[in-house]
């Protein structure tokens, strides 16, 4: 009775082991955790077996083995601890994360593959709109699932770049609630604002620098002829700004002055073009684009410039509600600026002269 | 109001985690200045009122190891397999460290009871 109990027994915790091995990374460790902790069970059994004095039922062997836990939380417990993405990478999956998923696959979707699902909808815009979303999510996901596959890569081989090289010296300063205008930050504005000038020459000869492939069949409307000019004084503006704020770092009144300026003047300009597009017209309605001569009569053509046209008013309408919006921030922090400046000139008053 | 406790609770349980992880440490190293095996080392310390369970301390006794604190031999005791494990030379050093630090922790925290 007492050899068949202990055998019983035996295969309870055998069983055990097994179930506890299978949730343990295959290793040397892993024979050598199961043999420990199959000792440990068994001083267990026989400890409470002296105690009694006699053999334990398989019920009360079942008990200790319950009370030791589950296999797989035994399992986990024994083996390595390690996250998918640990603490030291998680900062840096988290940023990646979000820049790639908001900031590059959700505007890509929004102002590349959205209009051009719509412009090829064929009328059926609804379902072009279902396609656009359903992508979008789908390319949500690819996205996070390859990007945590790298991020648990990286992590699982240990290559943790730049991780621990880093230098005190070498960190941001530290932003003052003062605004300053950093020198990089200025000079890429520069540089960017120079780019953004050619460009702007150049397309009235090369359409193809602003349409792409669909230069072979549109071409621009007349009220572009009335807003080139103002736009190029504005890019010539947006050079001037920057350098200025390079050559005269201490005017600190001058960025927000400019640029509240700007938004002004660039709040007057899209007005002017919302207020043409929305002018009722006979014919069709081209307001920013039109049809090349010889596809004007092609429905196909016709569709794809409707959908352009209204994409670009409602992206004109949405810069309008952007710069609204930046000019109200703009005209707060000119404010709060023009009163700290007065209380810094009141406090350098009332100190007393030595 | 039953959350707020639920919630007070769960902190309460894992500041105590938090708090038993150091001491468990030192308790093992202590225990380990006499060669023992997993099992009444844990008797050991349940006995002196520190239990801990053995997904806590297998994995504890290995990092241990690793790091050069303790070492481990396997050997027949009782017709059975053992892993016997006894404090390193380097180990006796630490848990000397480690003793001093928590004797200053300990009077620190004494001070900071009684100024309260």
């Amino acid at each position: 009775m007492s050899i068949t109990t202990s055998r019983t027994s035996e295969e309870l915790v055998e069983r055990y082991l097994q179930a506890v091995r299978f949730w343990l990374p295959k290793s040397e460790r892993q024979n050598d955790l199961i043999a420990e902790l199959g000792e440990d069970l068994r001083s267990q059994i026989e400890d409470k077996e002296a105690e009694l004095g006699r053999s334990l039922d398989q019920e009360e062997v079942a008990a200790i083995l319950k009370r030791c836990g589950a296999p797989m939380v035994v399992g986990s417990r024994l083996g390595p601890s390690r996250s998918l993405i640990g603490p030291a990478l998680y900062p840096t999956y988290q940023f990646v994360l979000k820049m790639v998923l908001f900031w590059i696959l959700v505007p890509v979707f929004i102002f590349i593959v959205g209009p051009v699902n719509l412009a090829n909808a064929a009328g059926n815009w609804g379902a072009a709109i279902l396609n656009t979303i359903g992508s979008l999510w789908s390319g949500l996901f690819i996205a996070a699932g390859i990007l945590t596959l790298v991020f648990a890569i990286v992590e699982r081989t240990q290559v943790h770049v730049g991780a621990c090289q880093w230098d005190p010296f070498k960190l941001p300063p530290v932003q003052k609630p003062q605004r300053k205008t950093s020198f990089s930050q200025t000079f890429c504005e520069l540089v960017f604002n120079v780019f953004g000038l050619v460009w702007l020459l150049l397309v009235p000869e090369h359409l193809w620098m602003l349409l792409g492939p669909a230069a072979a069949f549109l071409k621009p409307a007349p009220l572009w002829h009335a807003v080139y000019v103002p736009i190029v004084l504005l890019a010539i503006v947006n050079i001037l700004r920057p350098a200025v704020i390079l050559g005269r770092p201490q005017w600190t009144w001058f960025p927000l002055t400019t640029q509240l300026v700007q938004s002004g003047f660039t709040l007057v300009l899209l007005n002017f073009m919302i207020n043409a597009a929305s002018q009722p017209v006979s014919g069709g309605w081209y307001p920013f684009l039109t049809l090349a001569d010889s596809v004007k009569n092609s429905p196909h053509f016709i569709r794809i410039a409707a959908v352009v046209n209204v994409s670009l008013l409602i992206s004109l309408a949405g810069t309008w509600l952007g710069v609204c919006i930046g000019g109200v921030v703009q005209t707060w922090q000119l404010l709060r600026l023009i009163r700290k400046q007065i209380s810094v000139g009141r406090q350098a008053a009332s100190l007393p002269v030595r | 109001m039953t959350n707020g406790t639920n919630s007070a609770t769960e902190v309460l349980e894992n500041l105590k985690l938090e708090l038993r992880r150091g001491c468990l440490i030192v308790a093992v190293l202590a225990q380990l200045r006499t060669e023992q095996y997993g099992y009444t080392l844990r008797k050991a310390l349940a006995d002196d009122g520190l239990a801990i369970d053995e997904g806590t301390l297998y994995p504890l006794l290995r990092r241990l190891e690793t790091q050069g604190l303790l070492v481990s031999q396997w050997r027949e005791e009782d017709k059975r397999n053992k892993r016997f494990y006894r404090l390193s030379a380097t180990g006796e050093q630490i848990l000397e460290q480690l003793l001093a630090e928590w004797q200053s922790i300990n009077a620190s925290l004494s001070k900071i009871l009684q100024e309260a």
